[in-house]
């Protein structure tokens, strides 16, 4: 039986941890904070920090899995005339995805402490941790979090008296699938309608409030201290050759138990199933997964045998995503699960641009035709190539995450399709 | 100048400029829907795809990158035309027709509609949406303006020029999806007075001018350059008329000028522009027909006597010149909607004819009307209205006549009452001066086009032409020297300023004959003076600097 490599999970699974500062504090919390602020030992430059991230070779878990040292460096060393901004893409709205929710609500600490290291790494005195507003009683959990930092003096001006002075806003969005984009994340934030930009310019050149910045993910973060306190070589002898560390998988559907695991980068994608969802509930058989959250193109059960982690996903031709797993059994109707998925897509489309606008409303309409046991032939090959129309031609990556699922369900699944043709 | 090169053949940009820019100068068109020089750029409709090959490094893209958001660079090789490039326009044509009503039979933007062209330029031709299409109301924006949204194709163009340039932010975004509208908030109407660009601005017919809907297919119009002479900014403008009839003024572009804009008033315009027979007499205003001058008049006594040109000239020639032998005092008041042309002539006549250098205009003292609202100063919109409403003031400083600040000032300067005065024009209209001028002069002579106070109480009443129907030039109040030129036939009784001021210069036995304001301009421009230098054709459509200004 596989078991779990607790990084960032460790002090949820301790039994009776009370996640506040103290008991964040007495399991070993603020140790990476110290080590780097303070004066006992030594102390890290911001640049001490940024090489630190990147030797772990930690990658960025919101879905892209861009090499999170590497996007610090892209941000002004030493900001003059114009503020750096680290903020928090805590959004979460890949669905199946509930990750971040979960470290929040648990172990809020262990995320803002890493919130703290990547501001200090980044030079930033102003972070922003955006979360969706539908969870209000997270932002006021984290709320809550952030003035027992304040009442100890790890927030504010001169934090550990290292003349470091850094202010943490957490800002609730109002539930917007594309919230969660960066730059539509920075309209939002800005108090303007949430679209995506275009870049260039990109946000380290001008983001929030047209300042440097850097958006990271919740669980990328959290990260950080472990990296601190146990040096990169530590983090990078963790999973697979590109993709260190451990992970955060959310495994939801037709699964005993589902939940919030951490596992090592690279874990076989069969085993998170099988030995921490259960296996299929009610003994049924496997019928399909979505690896990466609704974005990600579906899976036949023949194809999973394979280590869960960014590059290996991608050569199977799906995606790793937010790491949000979705596992189907025999009964599920994948015209169902393709018209639940359009459906989705077509209402968060922010609208913007015509492939995206347009195509997931005409995709809407081909998929309902399905639905309705009118398919054919021809109404197949244009679902493959309407949503292939939409691939690449937009502003953001919204237009790949609508149009390449939709490819998927026919290609991976055919015979469903023709099951709903017009007889 | 750098370069870069799309589909092999070289463009050279400007440091910043994007790949739509730099191919716009260079005469290559690329399809857009978004894309407004005088805009922000958004990059959203897509229509503008190109695969970019090499982006100057050697490594090429593997997207399509939008080209009017994508800053050239040197030796970057771009492609509108292979494989990928076309089927994104074909696809991404497709995509703007999905929830487009293709109402195209009774919707006016038909015939200069940017979806339509482009839809016949690089659209299937076919539709394979067989879907029911997204409907939105009309909706009634603005005291300009309709909204029809389901023609609208959210290209965001609307709301950019309300944020951006106006200020005003008129125009939102509701909703997302297939269901993003562009609208007012709530009942809110437009009241500003840049509406009209709204309408120029849409690619489509989801903005259109209340004045223009309905009248006239848009590829029935002749179009004729112009100049807007509704104040001293001298906006370049399209009159696009049929038939005689003017049904639209539009901007044109000049970025020394207007740029691409024009305001509203210079748009409503066009309704005092049309002539209709037999429609002398008050009336004028919005929508109602427009009382011209259509007989010359020779009245005695409140009597007036007819006997067409030929019949009031004859009868007016002894009388001038019984006043220049006599070396009666002679004076002129111009209005500055005359041309360079007629100004010139009427110093000539005054000079020569009558030895007098009594020729005076109404001086409008000219600034911006519009404060710009705090941040956007720089955006160059609100300057366009000045609070001189006339388009040539500056020629008339240039030719050396004296501006008067009102009625008073005049009969100063006339010192006491003279033996003829010439009035070109309507200046001071409304002003009781128009109605008394028998305390002015003994013999009052008119030239204009409409019926005003003068017109009723002068002595000789010579119908023109207005600006819509002749030759001519202005010199806007940055000194830049337009010509206009006609766009419509006049009345058949009225006669050229130009002309009827030669055959008042030939009734002093003086050699003065020119066809219209073309010849006048090339004789304007061959002396000594400000204008030297100039002629009609020099001008060209962008018009020229004045010579004497430097």
């Amino acid at each position: 039986m596989a078991q779990e490599k607790l990084l960032l999970l460790k002090n949820i699974r301790t039994k009776g941890y009370a996640a506040d500062l103290a008991a964040y504090r007495a399991a070993g919390g603020y140790k990476a904070l110290e080590k780097v602020l303070g004066k006992s030992q030594g102390g890290m430059t911001p640049a001490q920090v940024t090489e630190a991230v990147k030797a772990s070779g930690l990658r960025g878990r919101g879905g892209a899995g861009f090499p999170c040292g590497l996007k610090w460096t892209f941000m002004p060393a030493d900001p003059k005339d114009k503020p750096n901004y680290l903020i928090c893409n805590g959004d979460e709205s890949e669905p199946g995805t509930f990750k971040d929710h979960y470290l929040l609500m648990n172990d809020p600490h262990l995320f803002l402490e890493g919130m703290i290291l990547g501001c200090y790494a980044l030079s930033c005195h102003h972070g922003y941790i955006y979360i969706r507003g539908e969870s209000m009683y997270l932002i006021h959990r984290v709320r809550k979090a952030i003035d027992e930092l304040y009442a100890e003096k790890l927030l504010g001006s001169n934090i550990l008296g290292s003349g470091f002075d850094l202010d943490l806003t957490v800002h609730p969005g109002a539930g917007a699938y594309i919230c969660g984009e960066e730059t539509a994340l920075l309209d939002s934030l800005e108090g303007k309608r949430g679209q995506p930009r275009f870049k260039p310019p990109f946000p380290a050149q001008a983001g929030f409030n047209g300042c440097p910045t850097t958006v990271n993910n919740v669980e990328t973060l959290a990260n950080v201290p472990f990296i601190i306190n146990n040096g990169p070589e530590a983090f990078a002898k963790l999973g697979t050759e590109g993709n260190s560390g451990t992970q955060l998988v959310s495994i939801s559907g037709h699964v005993q138990k589902p939940g919030v695991y951490e596992v090592e980068m690279g874990h076989n994608l069969k085993s998170l199933i099988e030995d921490f969802g259960g296996g299929v509930r009610g003994g049924l058989k496997l019928k399909a997964i979505i690896p990466g959250g609704a974005s990600s193109p579906i899976m036949r059960p023949e194809s999973i045998d394979i280590p869960y982690d960014f590059d290996s996903v991608m050569k199977a031709g799906s995606m790793r995503g937010s790491g949000a797993l979705m596992v189907f059994d025999e009964d599920t109707s994948i015209i169902e699960l393709a018209n639940r998925t359009i459906r989705f897509f077509n209402h968060e489309s922010c609208g913007q641009c015509t492939p995206c606008r347009e195509g997931t409303f005409w995709l809407k309409n081909l998929i309902r035709d399905f639905v309705d046991n009118a398919g054919s032939e021809e109404l197949m090959q244009r679902v493959d190539r309407v949503a292939g129309s939409i691939l690449g031609n937009t502003i953001c990556a919204f237009g790949d995450a609508a149009g390449a699922p939709m490819q998927a369900f026919g290609r991976v699944f055919p015979e469903e399709f023709r099951k709903h043709f017009l007889r | 100048m750098p370069t870069f090169y799309l589909d092999d053949q070289p463009v050279d940009f400007k440091q910043g400029e994007t790949l739509l820019q730099a191919a716009d100068r260079a005469g290559i068109y690329i399809p857009r829907y978004c894309y407004h020089p005088g805009l922000k750029i958004t990059a959203q409709c897509r229509m503008c795809l190109v695969e970019i090959t090499d982006m100057g490094n050697g490594r090429g893209m593997p997207r399509l990158q939008a080209s009017c958001a994508t800053p050239a660079a040197e030796n970057m090789r771009i492609s509108i035309t292979s494989e990928k490039a076309l089927n994104a326009q074909k696809t991404v044509n497709e995509f703007q027709l999905v929830n487009h009503p293709l109402d195209c039979p009774i919707c006016d933007q038909a015939g200069e509609c940017d979806l339509q062209d482009i839809s016949f330029l690089y659209g299937t031709g076919r539709s394979e949406m067989n879907y029911e299409k997204r409907v939105s109301g009309n909706r009634d924006v603005g005291t300009f303006l309709m909204l029809e949204r389901n023609r609208c194709i959210q290209c965001s163009r609307c709301e950019r020029f309300s944020r951006d340039l106006v200020g005003t932010h008129d125009f939102a975004v509701f909703n997302r999806s297939h269901e993003v509208s562009f609208d007012t908030y709530g009942d809110h109407r437009i009241v500003h007075r840049f509406q009209g660009n709204l309408a120029d601005l849409c690619p489509v017919g989801a903005i259109t001018q209340r004045d223009w809907r309905f009248r006239k297919r848009a590829w029935k119009l002749k179009k004729t350059p112009g100049v807007c002479t509704t104040c001293s900014t001298g906006c370049n403008i399209t009159l696009d008329s049929h038939q005689n009839h003017i049904y639209r003024i539009s901007p044109r572009e000049n970025l020394q000028v207007n740029r691409w804009w024009l305001c509203d008033e210079g748009r409503i315009n066009f309704r005092g522009l049309n002539y209709h027979p037999g429609s002398s007499g008050p009336g004028a205003g919005p929508g109602k027909k427009t009382p011209r001058l259509e007989e010359p008049q020779l009245k005695a006594r409140g009597k007036a006597r007819d006997g067409g040109w030929d019949g009031v000239l004859e009868a007016l020639a002894p009388l001038l010149k019984e006043v220049a032998a006599a070396k009666g005092s002679v004076a002129a008041l111009a209005d500055t909607h005359a041309t360079n042309e007629e100004l010139f002539l009427l110093k000539t006549l005054l000079a020569e004819g009558f030895g007098s250098d009594k020729l005076f205009f109404p001086l409008q003292k000219g600034k911006a009307e519009l404060r710009a609202p705090a941040g956007l100063e720089d955006t160059f919109l609100y300057s366009l209205i000045n609070t001189d409403k006339s388009p040539n003031t500056a020629g008339a400083q240039a030719l050396g006549l004296k501006g008067l600040d009102g009625p008073d000032a005049l009969k100063g300067a006339l010192g006491g009452k003279v033996k003829i005065m010439l009035v070109l024009g309507s200046p001071w209209e409304d002003d009781p001066i128009a109605g008394d001028i028998s305390t002015l002069a003994d013999l009052v002579i008119y030239l204009g086009v409409g019926g005003n106070a003068w017109s009723k109480t002068a002595d000789v009443v010579l119908p023109g032409f207005t600006h819509a129907e002749k030759y001519g030039s202005f010199v806007n109040r940055n000194n830049l020297v337009q010509r206009i030129r006609p766009a419509i036939s006049p009345p058949p009784q009225a006669r050229d300023q130009v002309r009827t001021l030669c055959s008042l210069l030939g009734a002093l036995d003086r050699e003065a004959n020119h066809a219209d304001g073309r010849d006048v301009l090339a004789a304007l421009g061959a002396a000594e003076g400000p204008f030297k230098g100039l002629n009609w054709e020099a001008l060209g459509d962008g018009g020229m600097p004045l010579p004497g200004k430097g």
